[in-house]
């Protein structure tokens, strides 16, 4: 990664259980670059959302030893709130449904500059390809799909401009077709110069990442390129064919590493 | 009969609710039309189809709506109970018909602005009948001394195959000392839909109500949601009722409660009952804040925890 300061930065985090008994995510340290598109990859259980929680602030989740870096500024000790209006913002896995709340109003909660404020939700409802004048007047409630819940979330993400978008497994309870559709829009997100930390378990979501963090099991194993993350990754799950697959061209090519990186990480791996 | 003869401070407390007055002024807009000045009708207007008839009595009205068979009408019957006066006692007994095949939504409006001691009283009984689309709206206004003491009581019939959607919203201003109560007798394959906000905002208000749906024919289906806050010292109660007296019939109850500041109370007693194997009843309900992950997901847009709250709280008592 560049030498430059990252925009986030974590140094030294651990993260407890809220009984402070158990540690779930152990001595972690790594940056995200400004503008870019980082994925946090590992299995389920590993400590991702916890990661993902815990640099949005939420009450339960406070690291007990390290800090949290944003913008140059120590944001260990500030609240949900207070980092939101420092530009960092995250859309969830699981969405809430609120009966009564207007799609209109929820994007429009976010947004700071009230100037042409309607101009600004279009805005945002088109970049995650929904017809505004379908979605506008109606709730956030049950009548909405997962998947249309989920672009909702974005959207409202999008229309407050944050710097850094945290996005929570947002592939999950999606199928195929839905999936490529997000690709796209992490894609226009970056286009808009904010800077993405995507959560998830699949890896080849994370094929979008420019920058990738390796979590297994409560460690922080790696954090690269997206692609050596991704070779990283399948060697401690014993992926390889999977690896090879995903990660080169029809000519056997990857252009971020020779053929015999991915051998060579699988051997340090005990996975011959 | 223009804006200016009748009481400014009621017609404003309809512009809170997104009411236009037009509607409720007789010799303007569309649909028939009551409108009352304390215990005065000062006005009255029919359409094809809809019989309105009121009378005077000592404390109130007597008032009669008949909605002829088959008469299907898209504009709202307008039912305006205003008082500006602090004291006194209005009684109001509403005997309301709507005939077989018929469509209509009554859009009721009890304002009463300057209520420092005020009597509201009703007594109403409605009666729907076969295959009909009924819809009642009520909503109140009682100035913002909690001055006012109200204390509806309905007895409404619904007919075979027939849809009943019931709307009160109690939640501009301040209520009051408010006792509600609402039974829907509901008959075969008829569905009820009822849904009761209320905003308890002070210690001088008190807001009890009181919703029940018995289903007696076999397919009746019925849903009630009770939503309602309760701010310093306000207090409200809840009962949300629903007994399953038929084969196959369905039934359920929803009450969620938000408590703001020490001293404010929020009380739900769901009953339900179900005495056929077929029948099913159910009930939820939740007190006290709002769930952490709601509060959580606006606070992430940059919003206080108070402005948070109050989002929610706009959201959940909106009017549909």
């Amino acid at each position: 990664m560049d030498s430059c300061l990252p925009l986030l930065e974590l140094k030294d985090i651990i993260i407890p259980t809220l009984d402070k008994k158990q540690i779930i995510l152990n001595q972690t340290s790594f940056g995200v670059e400004e503008g870019s598109i980082h994925a946090i990859i590992g299995p389920n259980g590993s400590g991702k959302s916890t990661l993902a929680y815990t640099i949005m602030g939420l009450g339960n989740y406070k690291p007990s030893q390290g800090s949290i870096i944003f913008d140059g500024i120590d944001i260990t000790n500030l609240n949900i709130t207070e980092r939101a209006n420092l530009g960092i913002t995250l859309a969830w896995q699981e969405p809430a449904r609120i009966e009564g709340l207007s799609i209109q109003r929820y994007i429009s909660l976010g947004i700071k500059n009230k100037t042409n404020i309607n101009e600004k939700i279009l805005e945002a409802l088109q970049i995650v390809n929904l017809e505004p004048e379908k979605y506008i007047n109606r709730c956030i409630d049950e009548s909405l799909s997962g998947g249309e819940r989920k672009r909702i979330e974005l959207a409202a993400a999008i229309a407050m401009r944050p710097r850094l978008i945290l996005l929570d497994e947002p592939d999950s309870g999606l199928d195929m077709i839905v999936i490529e559709d997000f690709l796209n829009i992490f894609n226009k997100i970056k286009a808009l110069d904010m800077t993405i930390l995507l959560i998830t378990h699949r890896e080849d979501i994370g094929m979008v990442a420019d920058y990738g963090t390796l979590i297994w099991r409560g460690e922080h194993l790696l954090t690269d390129i997206f692609p050596k993350v991704m070779v990283k990754y399948c060697a401690r799950a014993g992926l390889k064919e999977f690896c090879k697959r995903t990660l080169f061209d029809e000519n056997g090519e990857c252009p971020a590493f020779d053929r015999d990186y991915i051998d060579r990480i699988f051997r340090e791996e005990g996975r011959e | 009969m223009t804006n200016s003869e009748y009481p400014e401070d009621i017609l404003r407390s309809l512009e809170d609710y997104n009411i236009n007055i037009q509607d409720f002024m007789p010799g303007h807009g569309n649909g028939a039309k009551l409108l009352l000045d304390f215990n005065k009708i000062k006005g009255l207007e029919q359409v094809d189809g809809v019989i309105l008839k009121g009378r005077e009595i000592e404390n109130g009205i007597v008032a009669d709506i008949i909605i002829k068979e088959g008469t299907k009408i898209e504009d709202p019957v307008h039912l305006c109970f205003g008082v500006n006066k602090e004291t006194g006692v209005q009684e109001i007994f509403p005997r309301i018909i709507a005939e077989d095949n018929t469509e209509v939504t009554l859009q009721a409006h009890c304002s009463f602005p300057n209520a420092n001691g005020l009597i509201h009283k009703m007594f109403g009984h409605f009666y729907v009948g076969k295959n009909c689309k009924f819809a009642y709206n009520e909503t109140h206004y009682h100035g913002e001394r909690s001055g006012a003491i109200v204390a509806p009581v309905a007895y409404i019939y619904i007919g075979e195959g027939s849809i009943f959607e019931n709307n009160f919203n109690l939640t501009k201003g301040t209520p009051g000392k408010v006792k509600i109560m609402i039974d829907i007798y509901a008959m075969k394959n008829s569905v009820i839909r009822s849904t009761i906000r209320a905003f308890g905002k002070s210690k001088n208000d008190s807001i009890r109500i009181r919703d029940s749906v018995f289903l007696e024919g076999e397919n009746a289906r019925s849903i009630i949601k009770m939503k309602a806050a309760a701010r310093d010292g306000g207090e409200v109660l809840m009962y949300g009722i629903t007994e399953g007296n038929a084969p196959k019939c369905n039934g359920h109850v929803e009450c969620n409660e938000i408590v703001l500041g020490k001293g404010s109370i929020c009380r739900a007693r769901p009953f339900i009952r179900a005495i056929d194997p077929t029948s099913s009843v159910s009930h939820e309900a939740s007190l006290g804040r709002f769930p952490q992950k709601w509060l959580d997901e606006l606070q992430a847009k940059g919003l206080t925890e108070e402005e948070a709250t109050d989002i929610l709280i706009e959201a959940m008592l909106r009017e549909t």
